[in-house]
């Protein structure tokens, strides 16, 4: 398998995303895979499906992405996207208190349905839009918007969605996809906590698979720039 | 065979003059002939038909039309009002369910539907006559003039006839009523597709100038028609031009029927009307062919000038790939060559070429309009030029939801063409897009919608892509962008079988291989292939999908697979199946053999190779096939969704519904989605059954094909996306009928209903007047409708929208059942009744709740009703049969009920606080606990309204008084209420007590009589109303689970049959009027005594004391005799149980009169005698009590009784 010929054993996560329509759920696919931003993205049209990897220093995880479509209609679609996901990134839109209600949905429909131990993480999008635009580039640190209060269009406060993560145990961050602040950190910290066991055992059939693959490299035409990207996920 | 030579030909044009248009809606000539053997020639003069109808030429034009015109004006009006009809329930062009097929009767789909999609009619249309026959197109003898040695072309097929459309095919499908489905449903034709992909044409009877009878040989019937080809460039009106422009031709085909002679009649009779009824709508046609792209291809020299029509953006911002490379000028000159020999838009006749010229792949200019034709949505636009407009127009201004997801979307719909980046564009994308969602709320909008859109804007004008997307939606794409996309669904597992039937080892890699082939497929079909495919192939594949249906994406999709298929069975997951895909499509316009020798091997592409597999190779693949699997796998996938949608549903409901059990969410989610869906049903059926019978009764001619209505639809189930998910207060009705017993009407027969303008306003408004019409309930059982539940469903509906979502009937319903205890309940009632939400509920809302305690316990109470000592003592008080301390039976307890309604309006009144003093609020009174007290001295208080406390209970008086020092007054006051309610015991088992507090007077009930007196308002408050409650052991236990346990949601009733049976507390109340009251008027109480039950309850009060005076006078011998026991012992109990009741009751109001309070146990009694006696029911004078309370040991009796009382009732609930 993959890990006797590595020096670091690599493994594939399948990682979904949920959220309201046009809260950026592409575009901060498009960010981590691509490093790259579009102001007029299409909407995504059942979902997308894109590769990218994150180098642990005990490992290399390689994210499956399934981006899916927000509007409400295709909720029902979800299921086949979600299924064996073992991780997921609920996104709502930091200027639209009604993304987070929607995103809550999304959570208790995972919590629920999709596989048992799957990582959730809870991503307020567009902070570009509000005060904390930029506080602290770099910083890498998930926790380091902590003044928010009244940003310009922000409707939805940083202490409401974190304490509502905290009582559901989801990873929780405030990112841009615009700027690209704390976009890698999510990604990251969703790796991380997806626990050791669970990287053996998950998507059976496809991690057997592996071999016949022979790596993954073949398919991840997306990770070209990216990997040499200065903000790869180097931790 | 009749050929165009022997058509005498100076006939013509000297028929000419009349047939030219004078105005722009002069008739349709129609010319039958009978073949007089004398003349050879074809074309004979005029002479009447078998009908006797006699039509001449211009001379007698007038009366005809004038005659006809009223005739037509007769039609058109029942017409148009149907059309209205149908459309408020939905304003869709085309059924949605006839493209899908969805129905129950699926195997059986009606003939209507399949002739619609066959033609791609709409669905106005239906098969009236078919007959077989056969088609000869003339030589074009303008491209190859002189070539007399060419015959024409001859079909054979069959022809049909619908209410404004003659269409011949020569596909054999047959839509008789005799037909059997496979010949309706057998779609042939090039590739075996549905929709008009035989030879052949479908002409709008508008665009027919004139048929005309041939002399044949053989006597048969042949018919000559000549079409208004080319109508758009007579404007001119200039005969003396059009006859000098030589290459002006009439485009003028013979039909030869092959049926029996009266078929052939027949036949031709429906065509006479149908032409004829079309007159007034050959200038809509002119105005809609004007706009076509084809009449400014094929404009005569004279007009090169003329504007172009609107071909798309692409006119403005260049059509999507290389012209050069398109070859589109060859394209273009094909098609300007086809269309001149055989008609354009309207008049177009299909020959072989037309499908290949389409293979090939359309020219730009000339795309929008093709497709247009092709996909049908011409028709519709035919019938409704304007709806685009009017739409846009009608809502100008007006926002919804779809609106806001439809400007999100705006900016990211084929953003790199640059018409969408400009705002013309995005503002064309908008309006339709916004129109659409306005013309069918039910699918609104949904992403993939911009897409498609966007990519026909290139092609076409905002109105025509209007009316494709609706042909789309509703025919091609059946169900694909509906809420809950059902369609996108279904075809994702017919498009799996399909691969699994066509593709074995494929399919069994991706079984292996753990690979969801959706993920891949969907947006292939979402989209229709156009954001998965370069642009222009996309087109290509939209060309051929248009005319032939909804198999294209199928035979599409499996011949990618199929090319694909080796590379696929190495792809290993998701990931890599996806990427050899996408550079699969990337490389399409490579060359399919880039290492051949043979040059024009190699000339081929990729997508030319697709599109031989796709329609060579999955040639088998045809509607049917689609249809089938689609019929197959429909139960499974819209299970699958219904269940998504009720977890998801019952997930997301708020917090409220904590308070009810899992259980009982999920069969509230059935039972309000099944009354929502049911009552669709039947909305449905009935609409069409009066559709059937308006139109069986207008016309005699479509008899020989009496219409099969499938009476299936499942339009408005969850998983087809409910048309509505809000319950309005009918529906309410029907839904609480299923899970209450109270709920149900007492009438057996639907009764005429009352005059909505009777009522309330707010439920007069969206009261629909006709449901009568067949029965409204289904199978069900009629529910009631009663103030109280008009007052629940107010109550309910928080936003004021007249209409109740799932959550507002949860939230309902918690608030009832949700673990309340009675104090809650008791405040729920009274809100319910405070009607202007000052905590105060006048004299006739006091009534309004008896009313409504009558109505709910009239099929006898449920829940633990106890059975104490005391309350059978109290029952037993004048019957000495006290020995039925055995548990009285249910019956027993409901009329107990009845005694302790009176008594609670009498107390009411006793208790009511005076209202004449306009200003005196809550807090006021607060602030004034002995209001009523002072009310007595206080002459400017007391207008002669009852005062509470009576003289005869000196010591009570003198009680309450001693309370009363100011410094201890809000002490004072809740202890004093706490001993109000503690005296008339809540608690069981005080029966000393009750009993010993017992004191009745005259004067008492005269004055609780002078309480109805209409000039003395008055009101009680919650603290009052709750007082009232509580002093009745019955009414507590009411509230406390009687009325909570009466809604039954997870198990329905048990037995809704024989309902009628149990209702028997009625029948001692003789209704002599319907007792939902009226509120006439602002004055309450003006309606007064003598109507309805105002008038039983007021003749309750007024006689119940001269009834039942020598009753009570012995009652009161006895309680005398028992206080003097009891009293001593009662207080300390008292005292403890004040500290329980403390907590809950605030109390605002002043109570007094201990004495009342004790006597009211016994003046139960009374007033239930007064009542018999008020309303007049045959009666022993003193034996009415033996009467109510024996009930078990005359069964027979009551049935009676019942009966008459059922029938009472039937009044009280209309």
């Amino acid at each position: 398998m993959a890990d006797s010929n590595a020096p670091k054993p690599s493994s594939s996560v399948k990682l979904v995303l949920l959220g309201e329509a046009a809260v950026g759920k592409s575009s901060l696919v498009l960010r981590f895979v691509n490093n790259d931003f579009q102001e007029n993205k299409e909407p995504t049209i059942g979902a997308a499906f894109l590769t990218q990897k994150c180098n642990l220093p005990s490992r290399t995880i390689k994210f499956e992405i399934w981006d899916t479509a927000g509007q409400e209609r295709f909720a029902s679609l979800a299921p086949m996207y979600y299924r064996n996901a073992q991780a997921a990134l609920v996104v709502y839109d930091l200027t639209k208190p009604t993304s987070l209600v929607k995103a809550r949905h999304w959570v208790a429909e995972l919590q629920r349905q999709a596989s048992p131990g799957i990582v959730i993480a809870l991503v307020g999008n567009k902070l570009d839009l509000t005060n904390d635009g930029e506080p602290g580039r770099g910083d890498g640190d998930s926790e380091g918007v902590e003044g928010e209060d009244s940003g310009d269009a922000r409707k939805v406060s940083t202490e409401e969605a974190k304490s509502y993560a905290e009582e559901e145990n989801l990873l929780f961050f405030e990112t841009s996809a615009k700027t690209g602040y704390n976009v890698t950190d999510v990604f990251t910290a969703i790796a991380n906590a997806i626990p050791e066991t669970s990287l053996k055992s998950t998507r059976g059939p496809g991690a057997s698979n592996a071999v016949s693959r022979g790596g993954e490299e073949q398919r991840v035409n997306l990770n070209g720039p990216r990997e040499a990207a200065k903000e790869g996920c180097a931790c | 065979m009749l050929r165009e030579s022997d058509i005498d030909a100076p006939s013509l044009p000297a028929l000419l003059p009349y047939c030219l248009p004078t105005q722009s809606q002069t008739h349709a000539l129609f010319h039958l002939a009978l073949p007089p053997s004398l003349s050879k020639n074809g074309l004979v003069t005029l002479r009447t038909l078998r009908t006797g109808f006699r039509y001449e030429l211009t001379p007698t034009l007038p009366s005809y039309i004038v005659d006809d015109g009223l005739q037509r004006a007769g039609i058109m009006f029942n017409i148009s009002s149907f059309v209205q009809k149908a459309q408020s329930a939905a304003q869709q062009l085309i059924d949605p369910m006839q493209g899908l097929n969805l129905t129950n009767s699926d195997r059986n789909p009606s003939k209507a539907s399949l002739f619609q999609s066959q033609f791609r009619l709409p669905s106005s249309q239906t098969p009236l006559f078919e007959i077989p026959a056969e088609l000869t197109i003339p030589p074009s003898n303008v491209t190859h003039g002189g070539k007399d040695h060419d015959r024409g072309w001859h079909y054979a097929g069959r022809l049909h006839l619908s209410e404004s459309y003659i269409c011949f095919s020569t596909t054999t499908s047959s839509f008789a009523h005799t037909a059997s489905t496979s010949t309706s449903s057998a779609f042939a034709g090039q590739t075996h597709g549905a929709g008009p992909s035989g030879n052949g044409f479908t002409f709008p009877l508008s665009a027919i100038r004139r048929v005309e009878r041939l002399n044949s040989q053989n006597f048969q019937f042949s018919l000559a028609i000549t079409t208004w080809n080319g109508i758009a460039q007579d404007q001119a009106k200039d005969k003396a031009a059009l006859k000098e422009r030589k290459d002006f031709r009439e485009q003028r085909i013979t039909i030869q029927l092959a049926g029996s002679r009266q078929a052939c009649e027949r036949f031709c009779d429906g065509l006479k009307k149908g032409l004829r009824g079309a007159v007034g709508n050959v200038g809509k046609l002119k105005r809609i062919i004007a706009e076509c792209y084809s009449e400014y291809l094929l404009r005569p020299e004279e007009k090169k000038n003329a504007a172009s029509p609107d071909a798309g953006l692409g006119v403005i911002f260049k059509y999507p790939g290389d012209p050069k490379k398109l070859r589109d000028r060859a394209k273009m000159r094909l098609w300007a060559e086809y269309l001149r020999d055989n008609g354009r838009n309207a008049t177009l006749i299909r020959q072989p070429t037309f499908h290949k010229l389409i293979r090939v792949g359309l020219p730009n200019r000339l795309r929008g309009e093709m497709w247009e034709l092709t996909s049908g949505s011409f028709y519709l636009r035919l019938e409704n030029p304007t709806l685009y407009t009017d739409t846009l127009d009608k809502f100008l201004g007006q926002e919804s939801l779809a609106i806001d997801e439809i400007e999100k979307d705006l900016n990211r719909s084929l953003p790199e063409y640059p018409g969408f980046q400009s705002q013309d564009g995005i503002n064309r994308l908008r309006r339709v897009l916004t129109a659409y969602s306005w013309i069918n709320p039910d699918v609104g909008y949904c992403q993939a919608m911009n897409i498609v859109v966007a990519a026909l804007l290139i092609y076409m004008s905002e109105a025509q892509a209007f009316f494709i997307l609706s042909a789309i939606c509703d025919r091609l794409a059946p169900g694909y962008y509906s809420s809950t996309m059902y369609g996108t669904l279904l075809d994702q597992k017919v498009f799996e079988s399909l691969v699994e039937k066509t593709m074995p080892i494929l399919w069994e890699h991706l079984v292996k291989s753990d690979v969801q082939l959706s993920v891949v497929s969907l947006p292939w079909f979402l989209s229709l292939y156009i954001n998965s495919m370069p642009l222009v192939f996309a087109f290509r594949v939209l060309d051929v999908f248009f005319v032939e249906g909804p198999k294209v994406l199928f035979q599409v999709g499996l011949a990618i697979l199929r090319i694909n298929g080796e590379e696929l069975l190495d792809a290993a997951d998701d990931g890599a199946f996806i990427s050899v895909l996408k550079s699969y499509f990337s490389r399409l316009d490579e060359s399919a053999h880039p290492k051949s020798e043979n040059p024009k091997l190699r000339a081929i592409n990729r997508f030319q190779e697709l599109m031989v597999v796709a329609f060579k190779e999955f040639s088998a693949i045809t509607h049917g096939t689609i249809q089938d699997l689609r019929l197959k796998n429909k139960d499974a996938v819209l299970n699958n969704i219904e269940n998504f949608a009720k977890r998801t549903a019952i997930r997301n409901l708020g917090p409220d519904s904590k308070v009810l059990s899992p259980e009982e969410l999920v069969s509230l989610y059935d039972r309000f989605y099944g009354v929502l869906y049911e009552r669709q049903q039947r909305d449905h059926i009935i609409q069409e059954e009066q559709r059937r019978r308006a139109k069986a009764s207008k016309t005699r001619a479509s008899e020989a094909f009496t219409e099969h209505h499938d009476h299936g639809v499942e339009k408005g189930r969850v998983g087809l996306g409910p048309s509505t998910s809000l319950m309005d207060y009918d529906a309410f009705r029907e839904f609480l009928a299923s899970v209450s017993k109270w709920a149900i009407s007492d009438a057996p027969p639907p009764s005429p209903r009352r005059d909505p303008s009777d009522r309330n306003s707010y439920f007069g408004s969206f009261r629909r007047s006709d449901v009568n019409l067949l029965s409204p309930w289904g199978s069900g059982p009629e529910p009631a409708d009663h103030e109280f539940m008009q007052r629940l469903f107010r109550k309910w509906d928080v936003t004021n929208s007249s209409s109740l979502t799932l959550q507002n009937v949860v939230t309902g319903l918690a608030q009832i059942k949700g673990g309340r205890d009675i104090m809650g309940t008791i405040t729920y009632f009274f809100e319910l009744y405070d009607d202007d939400e000052d905590g105060k509920v006048d004299r006739e809302g006091i009534l309004r709740v008896s009313e409504a305690l009558l109505f709910l316990s009239r099929r006898g109470l449920e829940g633990a009703l106890s059975n104490s000592n005391s309350t059978t003592m109290l029952n037993g008080m004048t019957e000495a049969d006290s020995g039925s301390l055995s548990p009285p039976v249910g019956g027993t307890v409901n009329e107990r009920f009845l005694g302790s309604v009176s008594a609670f309006i009498r107390r009411c009144f006793e208790y009511a606080d005076p209202d004449n003093l306009g200003t005196r609020d809550e807090a006021e009174q607060m602030t004034r606990p002995d209001a009523p007290i002072m009310s007595k001295e206080d002459p400017s208080i007391d207008s002669g309204a009852f005062a509470i406390g009576d003289d005869e209970d000196e010591e009570d008086e003198e009680d309450m008084l001693a309370f009363d020092s100011p410094s201890s007054q809000p002490n004072a006051q809740a202890k004093r209420l706490d001993l109000d309610l503690e005296s008339v015991p809540p608690a069981m088992g005080k029966p000393a007590e009750n009993v010993g507090r017992r004191a009745v007077s005259k004067a008492q009930s005269e004055k609780a009589n002078v309480a109805l007196d209409p000039s003395n308002p008055l009101h009680i408050t919650l603290p009052t109303f709750r007082m009232v409650v509580l002093a009745d052991e019955l009414l507590e236990q009411f509230f406390e689970s009687s009325f909570p346990t009466s809604l039954h949601i997870t198990h329905g009733l048990p037995n809704t049959a024989g309902q009628s049976s149990s209702l028997t507390t009625f029948s001692s109340l003789n209704f002599s009027r319907p007792a939902t009251l009226s509120p006439s008027g602002a004055q309450p109480g003006l309606a007064g005594a003598g109507r309805g039950l105002r008038g039983v309850l007021d003749n309750i009060v007024t006689d119940a004391s001269r009834v039942a005076a020598e009753v009570r006078r012995r009652m009161e011998e006895a309680q005398r005799e028992l206080e003097k026991n009891a009293l001593p012992g009662q207080r300390d109990e008292d005292e403890e149980d004040e500290e329980d009741l403390q907590g809950p009751v605030k109390s605002t109001g002043a109570y007094g009169g201990d004495a009342e309070r004790r006597s009211v146990r016994s003046s139960d009694r009374d007033l239930l005698d007064g009542a018999d006696a008020g309303a007049g029911v045959t009666k022993e004078a003193d034996g009415s009590s033996q009467s109510l309370l024996d009930t078990n040991s005359e069964q027979e009796g009551r049935v009676d009784r019942v009966n008459s009382a059922t029938q009472r009732i039937v009044e009280f609930e209309s």
